[in-house]
């Protein structure tokens, strides 16, 4: 068997890409920008929506695998790049779940918290919208919820525990 | 993500977790073909069966967001897993994917990622993985990464 063959056989047993000098790094990210870019502006509206779907997926997946416990918005904050990724105005989001967009506004904004009527609606949305996109599991938007409202009462307990404790009692002690 | 036993056509699910710094020193180059130890200031993950400890595949890479691109610098298969009689199969494939889930997510539509295999072999990845080719530099983008995502996600 001559070296090529051999070679295309074990085509996956490695690669070693790593640049030998800044000269070819440079000359090569320079080149391969412009074929991007070029190949960039052949993409459709929906290459690039579907592209922002996949991404925030996969931001959600991260989250709720590592949430991070900090002064984030991250459900609203979701919610906001997955309705500007498919709709062109916030209200027709509103108008397609069947909720005021005054309170669709509330919940975007952090004024109130989503029912759970809301979260189920979007669940719904989501799978149906996902659907031509990626595998997309219809417990993501709880997940995320529910994740912040843990970190957030975790780390807010100065806040609301001494109210709280006063009406918290163990009479029967262990 | 799954990859496949060969003789028996079983899937099994994996892990892609990062190195740990003291793992480097293992990873001879007998089994993963190249000198490991040198990418240990690099970021580096490990393809394993979940619920094992043998790792059967790495790669490392590095991020370029200035141009929205993740570039491969080393991926290699562990020696059991080359050519025509090895064990399991899409180890390889499944490390691309999860390197082009972290481009997407962190790039979104303008996502990018690249390596540069020799020239006999970049047929072979061209192919297989749909990739685009500018002089030596092989490379995937919206659209094409989508589909590899999905294709190693949906298995």
């Amino acid at each position: 068997m001559t070296e090529n063959k051999k070679n295309i056989m074990d085509a996956e047993y490695g690669i070693d890409s790593r640049y030998k000098s800044n000269k070819e790094r440079e000359s090569e990210a320079t080149a391969l920008m412009e074929a991007r870019l070029r190949r960039m502006k052949n993409l459709s509206k929906d290459q690039i929506t579907k592209a922002k779907l996949l991404q925030l997926k996969l931001k959600m997946e991260e989250y709720i695998k590592n949430p991070v416990c900090d002064n984030q918005n991250y459900f609203s904050d979701f919610l906001k790049t997955y309705i500007d990724s498919i709709y062109s105005k916030r209200s027709t989001f509103a108008k397609d779940i069947d909720i005021a967009p005054v309170s669709l506004s509330q919940v975007i904004n952090n004024h109130r918290e989503p029912k759970e009527e809301f979260i189920l609606k979007l669940m719904i949305h989501s799978e149906k919208v996902y659907k031509n996109v990626c595998e997309f599991h219809k417990k993501t938007w709880y997940l995320v919820y529910f994740h912040e409202k843990i970190c957030d009462k975790m780390s807010n307990q100065e806040q609301w525990r001494p109210e709280i404790e006063k009406h918290v009692q163990v009479s029967e002690a262990i | 993500m799954r990859i496949i036993d060969t003789s028996t056509g079983e899937k099994h699910s994996v892990d892609i977790l990062p190195v740990e710094i003291d793992e480097f020193k293992t990873l001879r180059k007998d089994r993963y073909f190249f000198d490991w130890k040198i990418e240990k200031n690099q970021e580096a993950y490990k393809l394993l069966i979940k619920g094992s400890s043998d790792i059967l595949g790495l790669v490392s890479i590095e991020r370029i967001p200035q141009e929205w691109r993740i570039h491969i610098r080393l991926l290699t298969v562990s020696k059991e897993n080359k050519g025509k009689e090895k064990k399991y199969d899409k180890i390889a494939g499944n490390l691309i994917a999860f390197v082009a889930k972290i481009a997407i997510r962190e790039f979104g539509e303008l996502a990018c990622v690249s390596l540069r295999p020799k020239s006999q072999i970049a047929r072979h990845y061209i192919d297989k993985y749909n990739m685009n080719i500018t002089g030596m530099t092989l490379s995937i983008e919206v659209p094409e990464i989508i589909d590899l995502i999905n294709s190693y996600d949906n298995d």
